[in-house]
């Protein structure tokens, strides 16, 4: 971000409201659709409350590794990488921590939803909650990562600077992913 | 770099953070699963709550980024004083982060009427965003700005603090006030 010396710029209250507003409404619009999805299963949430106790992290976590991998991505464009190459070993190292990452946190979320259900009474097995939560959290991270490699080396290609637009709609439709392959993929495994 | 120490080192660094917003994502989880009840005196509740969650992330994040590359920068200092630029950026973000939130209330009704399913009153959706967002923005902005001033006072990179305390505190709070503002709605109306 470039800042004029001596005046307050991007720095206006005004001018940091009418950038950032018009964005702002586009994005609620995009996870609206998230939003009629978990509204659509709210029996199959009613009936399995466990369910419930997932969904702000089925739908962040996506959000997060995309964001995590768009940044590094964007610091290498940044320090003049600039081109995809299916050789560039320093990306594939990236995406392999991703989906480790992605491993090891679906694995938790599932271990965590089961002791909370030991708690609170609810009637899902461990194995159940595995199976939902890597099948649904693996999907989500193999999307985000596609999404944050197309949008980051886009942004390059158009011009834009990734942090200011691209990263924000990046998350927000892995958000909403993460909500539609969630809801999809439990009920099938409950066979609700 | 070998790809195998690449690896590792990013997922040290990384799983931490994770940790602390899986944390954050279950306790929010546990709030809306207690939230379930009040759906049935509120429908399109559940449709605003995602669109609430991510929203909070949205305008924080960006206060959060502007602040730490203003702290790289050198036109704003880590402490909480009469700078301007701060001053207009905590503005800024109350304007954002209320503002949208009418918003919402508004775009969930439509959406739902729209699609002819059943919506509570226009004046009841909005009411419990205008309340949730107006807590909200409060205790994210003043968290935010103490947590990256403490956090870069410490020698940590601002940069790779805002997301997780964000996406954590966004989660936590603003599911917490979500239901708050929901009972407030319930007893006033």
């Amino acid at each position: 971000m470039v800042v004029p010396s001596g005046s307050l710029g991007s720095w206006e209250t005004k001018s940091i409201v009418s950038n950032m507003f018009p964005l702002l409404v586009v994005l609620c619009i995009i996870v609206l659709w998230a939003g009629i999805t978990l509204e659509d299963a709210e029996e199959l949430l009613e009936t399995y409350g466990l369910l419930a106790v997932m969904v702000p992290t089925m739908v962040d976590m996506g959000g997060n590794l995309g964001a995590i991998l768009s940044s590094r991505l964007s610091t290498r464009f940044h320090l003049g990488t600039t081109e995809i190459d299916p050789k560039d070993r320093v990306l594939w190292a990236n995406i392999a921590a991703v989906l480790a990452l992605a491993a090891t946190i679906f694995t938790a979320l599932a271990i965590g939803a089961w002791a909370i259900g030991q708690v609170i009474g609810a009637p899902l097995g461990l194995s159940t909650l595995l199976l939902i939560s890597l099948t649904s959290g693996m999907a989500v991270a193999v999307i985000a990562i596609i999404f944050s490699i197309l949008a980051t080396y886009g942004s390059y290609k158009l011009g834009v600077d990734p942090d200011d637009t691209t990263i924000p709609i990046v998350t927000n439709v892995v958000d909403v992913c993460g909500m539609v392959i969630f809801i999809g993929v439990s009920s099938l495994v409950l066979g609700f | 770099m070998d790809v195998r120490t690449g690896f590792w080192s990013i997922y040290r660094e990384t799983l931490p953070i994770l940790v602390i917003a899986l944390g954050g994502g279950l306790f929010a989880g546990l709030v809306l699963e207690g939230m379930l009840e009040s759906v049935e005196r509120f429908p399109g509740l559940l449709v605003m709550v995602p669109v609430f969650l991510a929203t909070r992330g949205n305008v924080y994040g960006a206060l959060g980024g502007r602040i730490s590359s203003g702290l790289h920068q050198g036109l704003i200092n880590p402490k909480f004083e009469r700078n301007e630029r701060l001053i207009n950026a905590v503005i800024a973000s109350f304007i954002n982060g209320i503002g949208i939130s009418i918003v919402i209330g508004f775009i969930s009704w439509g959406a739902l009427t729209l699609l002819g399913r059943s919506a509570a009153a226009l004046p009841e959706l909005v009411g419990i965003m205008l309340i949730a967002g107006v807590l909200t923005s409060f205790v994210m902005i003043g968290g935010l700005l103490l947590l990256i001033f403490t956090g870069y006072k410490l020698g940590y990179d601002p940069d790779n603090l805002v997301g997780p305390i964000v996406t954590t505190l966004g989660d936590i709070f603003g599911m917490a006030f979500l239901f708050l503002s929901v009972a407030i709605i319930e007893v006033m109306l």
